[in-house]
């Protein structure tokens, strides 16, 4: 297993977030997370590379793995070796304004990784034409469009080699017509084999491209399962429920 | 011409030279290394503040409550008069130095402490998220984007300091406006002296107004307006 998760629970002060999550991937599976806002999902998310501190449970990617327990800080070595083994792509992209698009997918390599410049240049490089930037290298942020400033944000995020991808609703921040340019790019991410987890309101996409699908609410998983059985035949209530109020907003 | 014009005149032009000496060897200088090293206190202290290590943090916050509440001249005071009784006794250039790095010190740790705590939250999660440390984040994701923010009110700061160090005057220090004050009590023309000091404390600080703007437009380049 790529991932795998046990009994991840979150708590801010009293209010439980997530309530025992177990989750598990496979090299090169892609797997879609849906849910209602405040289901819990991008927190699971970001407990995944520790932006928050899970309060139980354990975490294991690749050969890093974290237990975490109530009131006990986890070390910051471990943390930072577990973060990089993820990269992670925001909602809001969290470019770094003060560096250009190069800069940008530079820095992790350079600071983390302690490459050489010349190395983390050219892998920069790779990285901005696979995501069809190599034309904006120079390019400072606020240059850039939404769906180029979020392609950068993924190059940056693959900069760091992590052997998982975490997307956290990628395209909710896009005007409509720049969200396909976005997919595009997870879509040929996800054919390359790429491990990745993605939060999205994205139906179609959510269908076309994961492997699995998993609906959270309230800080439990729901249901879990193949595409074509979340949303062909859905097991439980709330499921249909959830998938019937979003097809509402979309007719 | 007349006489009173033509003494005017001349003593305006004798007394330029010298007036401007004392400010380039002592105005200057007083205000360049004092503003260096109370903005390096700066950022120390506002780190400090920012830190988790409560008890640097409380001494910090003392120190910045002291030197606020207090008046800078009164500071120079204890440093350069008071401080010989308790036999620390310190040359006129370096007190006044202290005196102003403290005070630089003390305003400078608000201003950068604001500018961090400006950046957004999504910018330490971005570095972390790359696996760098949190010093390495500061270092270069957050303390550069607020070092842009913190470049008008730190340019006040500057500004200001270029005139408060006419206060060393009070310690004994040569500086420009108590060369002001020795060429007056040669040439009794209060007026047409303290004018030319004037003069050429707007002059510095047009000079320093004009590097802030270019100091600003630097950091444009990757702003959007």
């Amino acid at each position: 297993m790529m991932l795998e998760v046990q009994n991840l629970t979150k708590s801010f002060g009293d209010a439980s977030v997530l309530n025992g999550i177990d989750l598990q991937l496979e090299q090169g599976h892609v797997l879609v997370i849906i849910g209602p806002s405040g289901s819990g999902k991008s927190t699971l998310l970001r407990c995944l590379n520790v932006l928050e501190t899970p309060t139980s449970g354990t975490i294991a990617i690749g050969a890093q793995r974290i237990r975490f327990e109530p009131g006990s800080k986890p070390k910051h070595a471990e943390v930072l070796l577990l973060r990089r083994q993820t990269g992670m792509v925001f909602q809001a992209y969290h470019l770094f304004p003060h560096m250009t698009a190069l800069q940008n997918v530079m820095e992790g390599q350079i600071t983390a990784l302690r490459r050489t410049k010349t190395e983390a240049e050219t892998r920069a490089l790779s990285l901005l034409e696979k995501v069809g930037l190599t034309d904006k290298a120079d390019a400072y942020p606020h240059q850039l469009s939404g769906g180029q400033q979020q392609r950068v944000g993924i190059a940056r995020a693959m900069s760091i080699d992590p052997k998982l991808l975490l997307f956290d609703e990628p395209t909710s921040a896009l005007d409509p017509e720049l969200v396909r340019e976005v997919l595009k790019v997870i879509r040929q991410l996800a054919a390359e084999g790429r491990t990745m987890i993605i939060v999205t309101h994205e139906m179609r996409f959510a269908r076309d491209v994961a492997d699995r699908i998993m609906l959270i609410d309230d800080g439990v998983i729901v249901e879990e399962g193949p595409p074509e059985q979340l949303f062909g035949s859905p097991r439980h209530e709330r499921t249909r429920q959830f998938l019937s109020k979003l097809s509402e907003n979309y007719n | 011409m007349s006489d009173r014009t033509e003494r005017l005149l001349h003593i305006f032009i004798e007394s330029f030279m010298p007036l401007l000496k004392a400010g380039l060897l002592f105005t200057v200088p007083l205000t360049l290394i004092s503003f260096a090293l109370g903005l390096a206190l700066a950022i120390a202290t506002a780190l400090v503040r920012l830190s988790d290590f409560r008890a640097l943090a409380e001494l910090a916050r003392f120190y910045v409550w002291i030197i606020r509440g207090t008046p800078l001249l009164v500071q120079l005071f204890i440093i350069f008069y008071g401080l010989p009784s308790i036999g620390i006794t310190i040359d006129a250039f370096p007190a006044a130095v202290i005196g102003f790095t403290l005070s630089v010190g003390a305003y400078g740790s608000e201003i950068i402490r604001a500018a961090i705590i400006s950046i957004p939250r999504g910018q330490w999660e971005a570095a972390y998220s790359l696996g760098q440390t949190r010093l390495t984040t500061l270092r270069r994701i957050i303390l550069p984007q607020a070092a842009r923010v913190s470049v008008p009110p730190l340019s006040n700061s500057f500004i200001s300091l270029v005139k408060d160090t006419s206060l060393a005057a009070t310690v004994t220090l040569t500086e420009m406006f108590r060369k002001g004050q020795e060429i007056t009590a040669t040439v009794y023309e209060p007026l047409l002296i303290y004018c030319e000091v004037a003069l050429i404390y707007l002059m510095l600080c047009t000079v320093l107004s004009a590097l802030q703007h270019r100091l600003e437009r630097y950091y444009e380049r990757y702003h959007a307006k």
